[in-house]
């Protein structure tokens, strides 16, 4: 009589156990927003040459193979706008043109706050900055979001620090002309940006991050350390499209995704990209939910979550990639 | 009178024209959206090459130029550290206190560089961001005495100035010191 008894309690224990699990489970799936989500660029970095941000895709003179055949790329700088309820979190924060600051080569920017205006929201909604990393060109414009709480991770600010104290001068250089640095490992942290993180930190504004962080629910940041710089991170959104990924320049390029190709290569394991790469595709299924900073074919039906898109302020584009349920288009 | 073979040059030029035109009205929509201005352009034409004497002035100024970019970024670090490290206000100005000298003698250094005239507002601009920089460092420093926290939030606030300061001089001097990123 016992054995029977025996055989069935783990069928009846498993059940016992999923039942419970899913008492506590659907709140909390029911509790997870569905967030909308768009990308503004923020500029475009104009005739960058192919092989310097991809270098399997560097053009080879009367090659007609299509991996070949494209001398230069003009390069968007993508800022993710994520929507989730009351909350408004921007996903990399772009650079900040100035008369003093004008990046020979760069074309169509526009003002963070301006372009936010555009889409319907005010600069001071902003409610949470989540940086990929803190490079110049991706954590500018921080002092004109007063109300955001910054996100960045401790390994990417003790890794620059690191840097800045090595004894060879090369590799602690910070900015690159004349015979300074191209991407050795404090390159490309300019003074401003770096304190203006340190802006934040300085007015209780600032979390810094260990690793993995659910910053609301659903919406969690992954550590992609070395995937572009140290302390890299992704930002993982539950949408109505599914999950989307926004990787900063640990996904310059969706084509690089798809293609599984390096691309900008900074301060950079090319193996911790290629597992960030993963990351996206074990988190949203595949490639095409996966939001690149730099893809030259952003905005245009060659890189399809971003298709939905026109043309905004100075030129600069923009993209609906997704509505929550009653959530308003925001395309003019 | 034009001879057959005019006009059939004349036929091709005509037609590679047309092809011409009509794949850069294809072209521009995408390339240049519509509110790309002419007067931004304009902006951003090439700025004239320096002269041998400005270009002794750029070389002489960015041996200091290396050092302050560095430290400016380690002096914010040294805050970042402080906020969200270890609170030490030693460790802090032990930090400080060399970057404090540097700035001074890099004013001092920068001042006393014999600059052409075309560059006389570039020299004060930079000589203005060392004095910040060194300004900002003594106000860290009287914090980690004095506990007075207003002491960090001026000294941030001269830090964003003498860091703007320092690109307007790289913005003439070495306009491609920051590259993509």
């Amino acid at each position: 009589m016992r054995r029977p008894a025996l055989r069935s309690s783990p069928l009846a224990l498993a059940v016992g156990i999923a039942a419970v699990a899913s008492l506590f489970g659907a709140p909390a799936r029911a509790q997870e927003p569905v967030c909308s989500a768009w990308l503004i660029e923020s500029s475009r970095f104009m005739n960058v040459p192919f092989g310097s941000f991809m270098p399997d895709r560097a053009f080879v003179p009367g090659s007609t193979k299509p991996e070949s055949n494209i001398p230069s790329v003009d390069l968007p700088v993508n800022i993710g706008v994520i929507k989730c309820g009351s909350e408004l979190i921007l996903y990399d924060t772009g650079w900040k043109q100035q008369d003093y600051l004008k990046m020979t080569g760069s074309d169509h920017w526009a003002p963070l706050p301006d372009q936010l205006k555009t889409l319907g929201f005010n600069a001071a909604d902003v409610t949470k900055v989540v940086i990929g990393h803190a490079h110049w060109d991706h954590a500018g414009q921080l002092s004109d979001l007063p109300n955001a709480v910054l996100y960045v991770q401790r390994e990417e600010l003790k890794a620059i620090e690191w840097a800045l104290n090595y004894p060879e001068p090369h590799i602690r250089a910070v900015n690159s002309d004349p015979g300074g640095c191209n991407r050795t490992p404090a390159c490309g942290y300019m003074p401003l940006t770096v304190e203006e993180v340190y802006g934040k930190v300085l007015k209780g504004k600032a979390v810094i991050v260990d690793g993995e962080m659910e910053i609301l629910p659903g919406v969690r940041i992954h550590p992609a350390f070395r995937a572009h710089t140290a302390g890299s991170q992704l930002l993982e959104v539950p949408t109505s499209i599914g999950k989307l990924v926004f990787g900063s320049d640990a996904f310059s390029s969706y084509e690089g995704i798809r293609d599984w190709m390096t691309a900008n290569v900074q301060q950079t394991d090319t193996v911790q990209q290629f597992l960030a790469y993963e990351k996206c595709y074990k988190i949203t299924g595949g490639y095409n939910n996966c939001v690149a900073a730099h893809e030259p074919l952003s905005y245009t039906d060659k890189y399809p979550l971003t298709k939905n898109s026109w043309v905004a302020l100075n030129g600069g584009r923009m993209a609906e990639l997704t509505l929550a349920p009653g959530e308003k288009s925001r395309k003019p | 009178m034009p001879s057959g073979r005019s006009l059939l040059l004349a036929g091709v030029f005509a037609a590679l024209a047309a092809t011409a035109g009509a794949a850069w009205l294809h072209e521009v929509p995408l390339r240049q959206p519509v509110a790309e201005t002419v007067s931004a352009r304009a902006e951003k034409a090439q700025l004239p090459a320096l002269t041998a004497d400005e270009e002794r002035f750029a070389t002489a100024l960015w041996a200091v130029h290396r050092e302050a970019t560095r430290l400016a970024v380690a002096m914010s670090f040294a805050g970042i550290s402080y906020q969200t490290e270890d609170r030490d206000v030693h460790a802090f100005a032990r930090k400080i206190q060399p970057m404090a000298k540097f700035f001074q003698d890099a004013g001092i250094q920068v001042r006393a560089m014999s600059a052409p005239a075309s560059l006389s507002t570039t020299q004060d601009q930079y000589v203005n961001a060392m004095a910040l920089y060194a300004n900002a460092a003594a106000e860290i420093l009287k914090f980690t005495e004095d506990g007075n926290s207003q002491h960090l939030n001026d000294a941030h606030r001269m830090d964003v100035l003498a860091s703007e300061d320092m690109l307007r001089v790289g913005e003439v001097l070495w306009p491609g010191q920051y590259k993509p990123h």
